[in-house]
């Protein structure tokens, strides 16, 4: 069992270990998609919401997914990514780590390129700071992103999108409802008959069957 | 999704972030309170408390991001938000509950040797989650792991857990809040109902008592 788990450890402890920020934005994605599966068949089996109001539900439901997957690469990533990007260039630093770079006399911290961890030259206690400062700056960064996007972006967009589906499905309905039979044999049972109809077959089977009946017209 | 649309998500981030990073200002932050909670964050705030941190925003916002959506009708719009209230509140309570619990679980058999004494149980399963770079001595700090491992295992937990409790709790929670809505609109329509009758009594009599009075 243990050898069998312990290529996935390592993977996770390589990949994850030591990024935050990275590991909450692939799982939340992850988890987005279990969740809205799980509420698709939630409003399936409710049966105290109307059917039409289930046709609205649905789609935005997966709306919600497909949206929130987008927005948590879209935005979740741009805010981590640019968090990341401006402590590991030495834009935005801890006093202790400004501290030590000025003093050291570490040229380009700042600039496009530059980075702290490799070309700081900075002492264990240091860089210990620097990643405790560049973790709680993920984690604050990739937060934000995803309040921004699971909250405020993603509801407004899954509902516009839900709101159209809606629309199109009613009217959709509406028009199946409505709709007149295109011909008089495809939708034979809908047409009362008239009385022509009821004269028409007497006479066809007057014809037919001229001693079937005792109808005389 | 395909992996060609998260490429191409990932490269407009990347120029977003750079185009962004190069004009915003240096900032150097040096209150020793604000560097503590910054580190504290770091460390402390994993899945669990990002989904708890979210679920709370998501009640701060999604309702009345629902209830002001102007393309359905009212009744909709309602339903929406009380779904979308009982959606955040199951889906956090469960999230948080598993996330931490399977933290909690890998935490008990993610062990360094150096931590197992001879009191500890199940030794031998105690490292079972230690990755060979922290048996070897490499990796000294295993939270991030523990969170990072404890979080994979809880979304196939979830797997599971959203179709037995989460859908169903939300199903429920939805149609109590459903029925208080409906209870509260139909009290709303019965007052209203009265008041317009009360107008039309009082409308009708008027007329006879400007008569009497005329009478009079």
């Amino acid at each position: 069992m243990a050898n069998f788990l312990k290529p996935f450890v390592n993977w996770v402890a390589k990949n994850y270990g030591d990024n935050v920020g990275k590991m909450l934005i692939h799982t939340g994605v992850i988890g987005w998609v279990l969740s809205s599966a799980a509420q698709v068949v939630a409003i399936i089996i409710n049966d105290k919401i109307p059917k039409e109001q289930k046709m609205y539900m649905i789609p935005q439901e997966i709306a919600d997914a497909g949206v929130n997957i987008l927005s948590f690469y879209a935005i979740t990533q741009t805010c981590k990514g640019l968090g990341s990007k401006l402590v590991n260039s030495g834009r935005w630093l801890s006093g202790d780590v400004r501290k030590f770079l000025l003093d050291n006399n570490v040229q380009n911290v700042g600039k496009k390129g530059f980075d702290v961890l490799t070309q700081g030259n900075l002492t264990p206690e240091i860089a210990e700071k620097f990643m405790e400062f560049r973790n709680g700056m993920d984690v604050i960064a990739t937060t934000t992103g995803s309040i921004l996007s699971c909250n405020i972006v993603t509801p407004i967009i899954r509902n516009e999108i839900a709101a159209n589906r809606q629309k199109k499905a009613l009217n959709e309905m509406h028009k199946v409802e409505v709709a007149p039979p295109s011909s008089y044999s495809s939708a034979p049972f809908i047409k009362r008959p008239t009385i022509d109809n009821f004269r028409s077959n007497a006479y066809d089977r007057q014809i037919i069957y001229p001693s079937s009946s005792s109808l005389k017209i | 999704m395909t992996s060609l649309n998260v490429n191409r998500i990932s490269n407009v981030a990347r120029n977003v972030t750079g185009t962004i990073a190069g004009v915003v200002p240096t900032v150097t932050i040096s209150n020793p309170k604000a560097n503590k909670v910054i580190s504290w964050i770091g460390k402390n705030i994993s899945s669990p408390e990002n989904r708890l941190i979210l679920g709370v925003t998501a009640l701060m916002s999604q309702p009345f991001i629902d209830l002001n959506n102007k393309k359905v009708d009212e009744d909709t719009r309602k339903i929406s938000a009380a779904r979308t209230v009982a959606k955040i509140i199951a889906g956090t309570l469960t999230g948080v509950i598993v996330r931490k619990g399977c933290i909690k679980a890998i935490d008990a058999f993610s062990m360094l040797p150096s931590q197992i004494t001879e009191s500890t149980k199940f030794k031998g399963l105690r490292t079972l989650f230690t990755p060979d770079s922290a048996l070897a001595g490499v990796l000294q700090d295993l939270t991030h792991h523990k969170n990072a491992l404890g979080t994979i295992i809880s979304l196939c937990v979830m797997v599971v857990t959203n179709f037995v409790i989460d859908a169903p709790l939300t199903k429920f929670l939805t149609n109590k809040f459903v029925d208080k809505i409906k209870k509260k609109d139909a009290i709303k329509a019965e007052q209203a109902k009265l008041q317009q009758t009360t107008q039309q009594i009082v409308a009708q009599q008027k007329p006879q008592e400007v008569k009497e009075v005329a009478r009079g």
